[in-house]
């Protein structure tokens, strides 16, 4: 993984270093090891996206300037399922996370060359699009006609600025965008061909008569009707459902190591004054049932194996601090655009 | 611990500012006469260019004088500037300034020094180790990096300008030279003024070095007879890498000011001895230590104490 154009002197690096392993330890901004930075989090910031979400770390609480942040986007594509075509039975996802957007200023690197850039995003992209489509974690209604037509979920993320923390910063924001994704409801429709009529029709010019689907028109379960060739959008009051199995999407924590002790959320001058840093994707089913999704290592340095497992074992307590506290911050978001939508039905004149 | 907040909302009846129809535009004499304050904001058209000159931040296109940066309108006789609310450092000769070693050349560095182009920094403006007066020698070219490497943070003095705009540093002093001992704060540069001594000694055991880039340098404090090269040229001390022994309550007073001048500068409050000084005694007397000045409620208390004392 590439590093950033963070570049410090050896002596801030030991001044960085030598604060982590001082009892107690002190980081720059007063910050005790396993604190995060302030984290703003907003869902549905992209109108014309199924699903979206603006992520910040450490963002100046005044003046708004600084701090990691994140756009992520989700939208749906209807996509064919057949040979060659490159869809799956029950949908597929792809991931992409790109730093600059083209010809737009500001982006988060203002100094790499685009080599250099193109790395780093195809680094990026790597860990988000090999954790995110994971087939455990593939949700069961991306699919629209079985073995005909399924949804493709593009994930889109940008960084916008980077200020230490990216992973952590993008993961939260796949999830959140995620969270907030919306299927478009589906109905299937088939071709009902009338037998006695169909002759002398066809004689007369006349093609095969379409027909909805009327004795199906409560909008769900419609999906395995074997005979459906074709679907349609019903209008509905709402956009969708919700992704089945949202509460799964993983959080990474990320680990920088100053050895033999750890800290999370590091700025990018602790970024650049650490030699390895292990990044840990955990997935909750419940609170209590955990999976590890993923785990990389990156960096120059090294630990032992022996210290792995402990490692593993407290960074799935970081990662249930901030399961928990993004999903309540999730669900006080759909809680905070409900109400925004209805008061601007009640306003609407 | 982690906490989650909210971007501020932007307010759903947005007023927009009612943008009178001027007619004598093309004829306005008295522009800007009365004295009020004016943004503007790029590509605003401010004035006739016929009545008018064009100075820094503005351009002509159309015979209008146009504003080429977000800032504040002034006007001296017939001369129109726009002052940007945002920029890079502009350097005057004689300025102290914080950089960082990008680039090592023949027999100069190249210096970030938050400027529009990176800084010079001559090998023949620096102190050599074996004597203030030596002679530069080939020796000395070869190891270079033995005085400064790339990500090397040093205080300097701007000297010169080349032609193309370019700064010219020189350390020629002993109180010039690398940082070690602390950690690095960037404010925007207008927040620091000229001021009489940019090295700041804080009675919490502090020292700053305020860069007029905007660069400011908290480091743990160093006795005056304790500084290398009093007494002789001690090369070793001078461009050592290692940092002396801290201790704990230094870290955090270090720590501390540091989110201080974060705070000052998120409130646009410009910088110097007694404004850090007076943050500094009320922040100790509050609660919380340093990570508290991360709050926007207890940064917006500093602000109001200061102002009011000040």
């Amino acid at each position: 993984m590439a590093l950033t154009s963070t570049s410090v002197s050896k002596a801030e690096k030991s001044y960085i270093q030598a604060g982590i392993l001082a009892n107690p330890p002190s980081r720059s901004d007063g910050r005790s090891l396993h604190d995060f930075r302030a984290i703003a989090l907003e869902t549905g910031v992209a109108p014309l996206a199924n699903g979206s979400a603006r992520l910040n770390i450490g963002r100046n609480p005044h003046d708004g300037t600084g701090g990691t942040e994140v756009l992520a986007a989700v939208k749906l594509e209807v996509e064919n399922v057949e040979e060659g075509t490159g869809g799956v039975d029950g949908g597929r996802i792809i991931c992409n996370v790109s730093c600059d957007v083209k010809d737009s200023s500001p982006s988060a690197y203002p100094n790499l060359s685009s080599g250099a850039l193109d790395d780093l995003q195809h680094d990026y992209t790597d860990v988000i699009n090999q954790t995110l489509s994971h087939p455990s974690l593939h949700p069961s209604n991306l699919g629209i006609l079985p073995r005909k037509k399924s949804w493709l979920l593009s994930l889109d993320i940008v960084i916008l600025a980077d200020a230490g923390n990216v992973y952590d910063a993008l993961f939260m924001a796949a999830r959140a965008a995620l969270w907030d994704t919306k299927v478009p409801r589906t109905r299937s429709i088939e071709y009902k061909a009338k037998k006695s009529v169909t002759t002398a029709k066809n004689a007369s010019g006349g093609a095969g008569d379409m027909d909805v689907d009327e004795d199906t028109s409560s909008g769900f379960d419609t999906r395995k009707i074997a005979g459906a060739i074709d679907f349609e959008l019903p209008d509905y009051w709402d956009e969708g459902e919700v992704l089945e199995g949202r509460d799964r999407w993983p959080v990474c924590v990320s680990m920088n190591m100053v050895l033999p002790t750890h800290f999370l959320d590091a700025s990018p001058q602790e970024e650049a004054s650490t030699s390895i840093r292990v990044l840990l994707m955990f997935s909750f089913l419940s609170p209590n049932q955990t999976t590890l999704q993923g785990m990389r290592m990156s960096g120059p340095g090294e630990i032992k194996l022996s210290g792995l497992k402990e490692l593993i074992e407290e960074g799935e307590k970081y990662a249930k601090e901030i399961y928990s506290a993004l999903t309540s911050k999730l669900k006080d978001e759909d809680i905070r655009r409900n109400q925004k939508a209805r008061d601007r039905f009640v306003n609407r004149i | 611990m982690i906490s989650f907040t909210s971007f501020p909302q932007p307010q759903d009846a947005y007023k927009r500012p009612e943008i009178e129809e001027d007619e004598d535009m093309e004829v306005d004499e008295d522009f800007m006469e009365n004295g009020t304050l004016k943004l503007a904001w790029p590509g605003e058209s401010l004035t006739s260019s016929h009545a008018y000159m064009r100075g820094h931040g503005t351009y002509v296109d159309n015979e209008e004088v146009i504003a080429s940066v977000a800032g504040i309108v002034e006007r001296v006789n017939k001369l129109i500037t726009v002052r940007p609310v945002r920029t890079r450092y502009n350097p005057e000769v004689g300025d102290l300034v914080i950089g960082r070693i990008t680039e090592v050349q023949a027999r100069r560095w190249k210096v970030e020094a938050n400027s529009r182009q990176d800084a010079v920094l001559m090998l023949s403006s620096v102190n050599l180790p074996g004597g203030v007066q030596r002679r530069k020698l080939e020796s000395d070219e070869l190891q270079m990096r033995t005085f400064f490497e790339e990500g090397d943070l040093l205080v300097a003095e701007v000297q010169a300008f080349f032609g193309d705009g370019t700064m010219s540093l020189h350390t020629r002093s002993l109180s010039y030279g690398k940082l070690r001992n602390g950690q690095l704060v960037t404010v925007p540069p207008n927040l620091i003024r000229r001021l009489k001594s940019h090295f700041i000694s804080l009675p919490c055991g502090v020292d700053l070095i305020l860069g007029l880039n905007g660069y400011i340098w908290i480091s743990k404090h160093v006795k005056e007879s304790d500084r290398e090269g009093e007494e002789g040229f001690d090369a070793e001390g001078v461009y050592s890498n290692k940092n002396d022994a801290i201790d704990d309550s230094t870290r955090t007073a270090i720590s501390q000011v540091a989110n201080i001048i974060s705070v000052l500068a998120s409130h646009a409050v410009p910088l110097n001895d007694t404004v850090l000084l007076e943050a500094y005694e009320w922040s100790v007397e509050q609660e919380g230590g340093p990570k508290a000045l991360l709050q926007d409620d207890v940064g917006d208390a500093l602000v109001v104490t200061v102002a009011s004392r000040s």
